[in-house]
């Protein structure tokens, strides 16, 4: 195959793959719940699989139900793959102007009122009418068909919604057992989608749901056999078109009785001014800021608690209500004992007050919805299932308390000595300050309380965790250090292990071949003449320069060394470097116990001592060359000492040789010592440092690198 | 040999025709693998720039899903989809700012929006516009100068307030008592509304007289307690004109309630209650004609992306709903809801 036709095969498998990983997500989706839906599907039986959109929706005995009278709220289940399909359960409407059902086909779903695509069938109070419809973010409704004499709230209707290709059929059980049912066909209909359950300006609730996969026979049982009729939006709204309209004023007017109420109600601020000891028989209007432990509600002049209240209809907070009771008035507020509350409307928030701890201190915010901040100094549980946190702010401690079972992983995460700013009701009640701070705050909720500022960084653990750190941090980068240097080290014994090798295959080899044709053209000369003569110092000159280019191999190539090695290098060294006419002895010491040097130690002795030596047999003439090798605790000593003829040391007699062991004591931090006496010998002395502990270690390679230390080896001559 | 050090398929003694070929048979696989790549890229894209969002106040009321219908109609026949989605109160401010920035993310071509108030949607708009995404505002006037990438759509307020004037005054005769409710600064365009009424009622009608004047609150509950206690209070009303949705229909709540529906006027503004102005309970209602107001704002976003210039504010005259003319077809048109038509 070509390298075209490959690629071309390449890109080919990719495609497939990639439709084949699509194909795969798009049948995940669809299939979502393990598959199409074959079973009998018992909705409430997963409550992980709901979720909400709008509404405030609580599960309870079996029955879901939605208390929010949010226009669209929404509850979601099932799979955007289920196809036709059927759910049914018992509909209760909780109040009398909107309307609540069950979705089918749903898909896209988001918070708004006709915020999805789908379809719903339902129960309306407002014309009391069975009603049909889609929505795509926009509704059109289908049927409203009259239910008589009318659809009651507070009563339960069974409801089937059902879903068969493009049909779609609704049906409805009252309360008396009159069935009323409609349906239509919809071209151009959703083809799949999830269900759910949905109302609309009012709270509902929900019981026995169930799904069941839907068959032709089901459509037609429902519609009896006669064919829907094609779906025809209606496009005006309620009674706009010339039409019996008589039937929307009654849901007018129970709307409007629904919200009537009592305009001779008192303030909440006045209760506490009636005759103490006594109750009073009082009606007052407030806004709910807590429901539990205690209803608690507030008005613009202040709070209280209503404890023990008989509640018409769920209450949460938010809602604006009417409480008739026996108003009995305490220090720093009233409580409304024996109280009928009943709710007038929602969704009329009270703002809490920002206040400081001492504020709240002085029980001038009783019973009142406020917003305070404070430093945690403790959490803890007590019984009653109640969550407490215990904070500091300035001169005052006071407690935050949190009743209820919901998730606690919240109170969990909260770190102490956090600042946190919390929303709840003021108490001064010893029954929650339990007499230790002078008030307490009841959370609505553990969710009711915000992290301003984590705990301060720099604890005592912290502090002892970075200086850890940074040791460490030191310690690892010493040692990488020290590894580098080691292969620095070898790096540059190879490179001149194979300069040695290249001057010993080339230049040697060459002084060597030049001696033999030399000498072979002496032996043709005749002795004594001036060719010959010349002849002869060309043939020593070459000597000499073969001798100094084994000398300068010899240096090159150490052999591999270890610091054991280092006397027996030093002496073979010697021994390259003397040949067969000269008559000098060599001596080897070692005195001390024998330690590792290190390599970079081992070389420069090695590289000094060759050094002495070869000034040694070259310049002093000597009879006996000494090489000692003395290990101290922390050190060790090269000593090259010769019996040759000595020189006189002067500021200005170091040569080049002097000078590279100078250079190289000072590299490894050694001390080089260099005395001579003329016609008595000469005496190489070098102390280098060995590493016996980590800090000394560290601290002389610290001295090393410091370029602006002195050569303290350069003038150091005796 | 290649640069990889792999055989070419053809080499220079194979011929320049040979050469020519292998150099196609490369380019036709590389075209090959691009094609692929940009195909796959391409697959299941849908450009979001051809959809715009349009935001009102609230969904599914009288009053604003004609808007929906306007909006609708206008897109469609200009190749475009619209989003719309809106807040499920018509009080809920910083859930219609949140509707905007998500549709900001989401990278729609434009954004039509009726803020619920004036100031708070002032920075929000701000941004957009810093963005280049073109916006039409509805219903106020944010205080931020019309131009290139802000226009304003707008119902004419000050022709509003003559009208809801000239009917108080033409069904008191010219005298009497008026109590004007929902009161609401939160939108320029309310308090435009109320002090043209009340101008029209100081200059056309001097024997009127505003005896209560009260804020607009939360909810039609809360407008209905204010009203009863309006009309219970001490001071003879002969009318009340409700400047808002919700405190009309308090307002009509309260009349009901007193038993005052026929003896005390009530003149309102917005379209809701449908049946109260069959029956009287309701004289009139000075609609706006939201219908319209989507349509053109539609059309003004689209004329934005086409780079060619637009008047920076548009007033839509409102029209006033009574018995009368309630099943004409002037007032059928701006009831239209059928914001799926065409599709």
């Amino acid at each position: 195959m070509t390298m075209a036709g490959r690629r071309i095969a390449v890109a080919a498998g990719i495609v497939l793959l990639l439709a084949g990983g699509v194909a795969g997500v798009w049948l995940y989706r669809t299939l979502g719940h393990g598959g199409p839906l074959k079973t009998v599907y018992a909705a409430f039986d997963k409550q992980d699989d709901w979720k909400e959109y709008g509404g405030t929706w609580q599960y309870v005995d079996g029955v879901m139900r939605n208390i929010s009278d949010e226009r669209g709220a929404k509850l979601m289940s099932g799979s955007v793959g289920w196809t036709n399909y059927s759910v049914e359960a018992d509909v209760l409407l909780l109040g009398q102007y909107g309307d609540a059902g069950l979705i089918l086909r749903a898909s896209d779903e988001e918070q708004g009122v006709d915020a999805y695509h789908g379809y719903m069938a339902g129960l309306r109070d407002l014309d009391n009418a069975l009603l049909l419809g889609r929505a795509d973010y926009g509704w059109k409704e289908y049927v409203a068909k009259t239910i008589a004499p009318r659809v009651y709230a507070q009563q339960w209707y069974h409801l089937k919604f059902l879903a068969y290709g493009c049909d779609f059929a609704v049906a409805t059980t009252t309360p008396s057992g009159e069935t009323i049912s409609a349906a239509v066909e919809d071209p151009g209909c959703l083809p799949a989608g999830r269900f759910g359950l949905k109302s609309y300006n009012t709270g509902a609730e929900w019981k026995n749901v169930v799904v069941r996969p839907a068959t032709a026979q089901d459509l037609a049982s429902m519609t009896g056999g006669v064919t829907p009729p094609r779906a025809e939006p209606n496009a005006y709204p309620l009674g706009s078109i010339p039409a019996p309209y008589d039937r929307y004023f009654e849901p007018l007017q129970r709307d409007l009785e629904a919200h009537h109420s009592d305009i001779n109600a008192r303030t909440i601020d006045s209760l506490r001014l009636l005759p103490p000891d006594v109750s009073t028989q009082v009606t007052l209007h407030g806004v709910v800021t807590l429901t539990s432990p205690v209803l608690y509600v507030q008005d613009s002049t202040g709070g209280l608690a209503i404890p023990a209240a008989h509640i018409q209809a769920p209450v949460e907070i938010g809602d604006e209500i009417e409480a008739h009771g026996d108003a009995v008035p305490r220090d720093f507020s009233s409580v409304l004992e024996h109280a009928d509350v009943r709710p007038l409307w929602s969704h009329t928030p009270v703002l809490p007050v920002a206040v400081t701890a001492y504020q709240a201190s002085t029980g001038a915010f009783d019973a009142e919805y406020i917003e305070i901040e404070g430093v945690l100094q403790g959490k803890q549980d007590e019984e009653g299932n109640r969550h407490v946190l215990v904070l500091d702010d300035g001169s005052q401690s006071f407690r935050a308390i949190a009743v209820g079972e919901g998730p606690t992983a919240h109170f969990g995460n909260l770190k102490l000595r956090s600042r946190i700013r919390l929303r709840g009701i003021c108490v001064v009640d010893p029954a929650y300050t339990k007499d230790q701070t002078s008030f307490a705050v009841l959370l609505p909720s553990l969710r009711d309380v915000e992290v301003l500022a984590g705990p301060p960084w720099w604890t005592t653990g912290h502090v002892l965790a970075l200086i850890i750190g940074t040791l460490l941090l030191i310690l690892s980068g010493f040692a990488c250090y020290i590894q580098i240097e080691r292969w620095r080290m070898r790096a540059v014994l190879k490179e001149r292990e194979r300069l040695a090798h290249d001057m010993h295959d080339t230049l040697a080899q060459s002084f060597a071949g030049l001696g033999f044709q030399l000498e072979a053209m002496q032996q043709e000369l005749h002795e004594g003449g001036e060719v010959a003569s010349q002849l002869k110092l060309a043939r020593a000159m070459v000597r000499d320069s073969h001798e100094e280019a084994r000398r300068s191999i010899a240096a090159l190539r150490p052999d591999p060394l270890e610091s054991a090695e280092l006397l027996p290098a030093l002496k073979s060294c010697a021994a390259r470097m003397i040949n067969s006419n000269t008559a000098i002895q060599i001596e080897t010491v070692c005195e001390g116990s024998e330690r590792s040097i290190p390599l970079r130690t081992a070389d420069a002795l090695l590289h000094i001592g060759q050094e002495a030596i070869t000034n040694a047999v070259r310049h002093a003439h000597p009879s006996h060359v000494r090489i000692m090798l003395m290990y101290a605790k922390n050190s060790v000593e090269l000593v090259v000492a010769d019996d040759g003829c000595g020189f006189h040391l002067s500021s200005g007699s170091a040569g080049f040789g002097t000078r590279g062991m100078q250079r190289r004591a000072a590299a490894i931090g050694a001390k080089l010592k260099l005395s001579s006496v003329a016609g008595r010998g000469t005496t190489v002395r070098v102390s280098a440092s060995l590493p016996l502990s980590f800090p000394k270690a560290l601290w002389r390679t610290v001295r090393m690198v410091q370029p602006w230390k002195r050569d303290r080896n350069e003038h150091d001559m005796q | 040999m290649q640069r990889d050090g792999k055989e070419s398929p053809v080499s220079m003694e194979d011929g320049p025709r040979a050469v020519k070929a292998g150099t196609r048979k490369v380019w036709r696989g590389r075209a090959c693998w691009t094609t692929t790549c940009l195909l796959l890229t391409l697959t299941g894209c849908k450009s979001s720039r051809s959809i715009v969002a349009v935001i009102p106040r609230t969904c599914g009321t009288a009053l604003w899903e004609p808007e929906h219908a306007g909006a609708a109609t206008a897109a469609r026949a200009r190749g475009m989809e619209i989003y719309w989605n809106a807040p499920m109160r018509d009080d809920d401010m910083p859930s219609q700012i949140a509707l905007v920035e998500r549709s900001v993310a989401r990278g729609y071509g434009g954004i039509v929006v009726a803020p619920i108030e004036t100031l708070p949607m002032r920075t929000p708009i701000r941004r957009l516009m810093a963005r280049g995404v073109p916006v039409v505002v509805v219903g106020t006037d944010l205080g931020i100068p019309a131009g290139p990438g802000l226009s304003y759509v707008m119902s004419d307020e000050q022709l509003a307030g003559q009208m809801a004037g000239r009917r108080i005054g033409t069904i008191l005769h010219g005298q009497g008592n008026v109590a004007i409710v929902g009161i609401r600064p939160q939108l320029t365009s309310l308090v435009e509304r109320e002090r043209s009424l009340e101008a029209t009622l100081v200059r056309e009608f001097p024997g009127i007289r505003v005896v209560v004047r009260r804020f607009g609150l939360a909810g039609a509950p809360q407008e209905q307690l204010s009203a009863n206690e309006i009309l219970s209070g001490g001071e003879r009303i002969d009318a009340i004109a409700a400047l808002t949705l919700g405190s009309t229909r308090g307002a009509y709540y309260a009349l009901v309630a007193t038993g005052k529906e026929k003896t005390v006027k009530l003149v309102g503004f917005d379209q809701d209650l449908i049946p109260p102005l069959r029956t009287g309970g309701i004289d009139a209602v000075v609609a706006q004609n939201t219908y319209a107001m989507g349509r053109i704002a539609i059309e003004k976003l689209d004329q934005e992306r086409h780079g060619i210039a637009t008047p920076g504010v548009t007033r839509v005259p409102p029209v006033l709903m009574t018995q009368e003319n309630i099943d004409s077809a002037e007032i059928h048109a701006i009831l239209d809801l059928s914001w799926w038509k065409g599709q």
